[in-house]
């Protein structure tokens, strides 16, 4: 197997010892030799993730998530954006948003496959559930929303503050992106992806 | 003279094409729909029962009273898409074409609609709540797109089709009233053409939107049959239109032409 060179940073946080220490001698036997730094819980944990490595890792229990795990991964995630994140827990726990989930009785072949997808796969910056918000760009869904509320080119030009020509341009790259033509299949892509509300929706 | 040439071409091309035509009247019946299943509806929209035996074709057109030639040209059109009818146009008034499409709306209104519908209210009883308000969302859309259909197969129907019948009763009596006249002149069948596209989209964006983003379902199957019945119903929709755009509108405008030029020579 090979190794990857020490220039990584792996933060372990679990409360139990043995916990600590079974993941950093697994880490080992994948083949991976960085930098480990254990704690036994989530506090000072930004501080802790070092930007001087070119690659940071996060490996965590469940035992030290905060009840109110969804604002936890978004404030770490803001905060530390190229962070990758492991997170071993119970089945209940699956879809949590880190960047990876493993669920604590995984049997051993598949613990390998899935350590090793997380040390060794690519990393991809916005690894959330939503994956359509990549599909379009902030400004796009700017005038996706702006489109479902009904909205006229001319007055989508005004509220942006953009020439008409952009609006209209910005309209055939959402087009093209989705595959929906019509306003009316825009504004139902808008409404079940939640960018806009059925009340604010003009009928 | 000097465009005999050009004719002969012409009938030369059009004596190929009428060999090479797939369906012909001599087939076996039963045949035509091995060659091609997907004319078992446009079949069954001439009243044509199963059960035909080894009949060909022109003995169950004779047995049903159906124009042998103009069932061909349908039969043609939605199995060739490039087959464009020359010179058949001739051979049948525009009210046969009037009344099929006519039948054809009938069968969309009345069958297709109803059955996608019922997909779409089964698959929202199904889902888990939390999906059904997008579920929701398709149904609505689907019903806006229903209204546009309909009023625009209604137009069709009611203004389009009888306007057709008219001239066909013109050319054939040669009584042109001035009402009729004038219709030709402010009205032809041109402006009918331009407004043809606009329902495809629709059920497109209906299509993408199941497709690529559906919320999770609990019964596929359902979800499947939906899909596939949304993509016959936009096919069969394209070749209604193709089969308006080339086999109406073309007889159409040479009845107007007609009529104008007796018209014009009085």
């Amino acid at each position: 197997m090979k190794t990857i060179n020490s220039n990584i940073q792996v933060v372990i946080a679990a409360k139990q010892f043995l916990f600590r220490f079974g993941t950093k001698t697994f880490i080992n036997f994948i083949g991976v030799d960085p930098d480990i730094i254990e704690v036994d819980s989530i506090n000072d944990l930004d501080s802790i993730i070092n930007a001087k490595y070119e690659s940071n890792y996060l490996i965590f229990s469940d035992d030290v998530l905060p009840s109110d795990h969804e604002s936890f991964f978004k404030e770490f995630k803001k905060n530390n954006p190229l962070c990758k994140t492991l997170l071993i827990g119970d089945s209940s726990l699956n879809g949590a948003a880190c960047s990876q989930y493993i669920v604590n009785n995984e049997v051993h072949t598949n613990m390998i496959e899935k350590f090793q997808t997380f040390f060794f796969e690519p990393f991809v910056e916005d690894e959330s559930n939503n994956s359509d918000e990549e599909v379009l760009s902030e400004r796009e869904v700017d005038i996706l929303k702006s489109v479902a509320l009904g909205l006229s080119n001319k007055e989508i030009a005004d509220k942006h503050c953009i020439s008409i020509h952009t609006v209209i341009t910005h309209r055939k790259n959402v087009t093209e992106k989705l595959g929906i033509k019509t306003i009316s299949g825009l504004t139902v892509y808008a409404l079940m992806n939640k960018y806009v509300n059925a009340e604010e929706v003009t009928r | 003279m000097i465009c005999s040439e050009n004719q002969f071409v012409m009938d030369f091309i059009n004596y190929s094409m009428n060999k090479n035509l797939p369906i012909t009247a001599n087939m076996i019946m039963a045949d035509v729909i091995h060659l091609d299943y997907s004319l078992i509806p446009i079949v069954g929209r001439f009243d044509i029962d199963f059960g035909f035996g080894n009949k060909t074709v022109r003995e169950v057109c004779e047995q049903k009273d159906i124009n042998i030639w103009f069932f061909l040209e349908i039969l043609n059109s939605y199995h060739n898409h490039d087959y464009f009818p020359k010179k058949q146009l001739q051979n049948f008034s525009v009210g046969l074409i009037t009344r099929y499409l006519s039948n054809t709306h009938k069968f969309y209104l009345e069958h297709k609609v109803p059955e996608i519908d019922l997909l779409i209210d089964n698959l929202i009883e199904q889902a888990a709540y939390e999906n059904r308000s997008n579920l929701q969302l398709l149904k609505t859309f689907f019903i806006e797109y229903v209204g546009e259909l309909k009023s625009h197969l209604n137009f069709e129907n009611n203004k389009v089709f009888p306007y057709v019948e008219r001239l066909g009763i013109a050319v054939d009596t040669g009584k042109v009233s001035e009402k009729l006249y004038r219709s030709i002149r402010d009205n032809s069948i041109e402006k009918y053409e331009q407004d043809h596209d606009d329902l495809e989209e629709k059920l497109f964006d209906m299509k993408n939107l199941i497709l690529k983003y559906m919320p999770p379902v609990i019964n596929k199957n359902l979800c499947q049959n939906l899909l596939f019945e949304l993509f016959n119903l936009e096919n069969d929709l394209v070749d209604h239109t193709r089969i308006e755009n080339k086999v109406l509108i073309p007889k159409v405008k040479l009845l107007e032409q007609k009529i104008l030029e007796t018209r014009e020579n009085y």
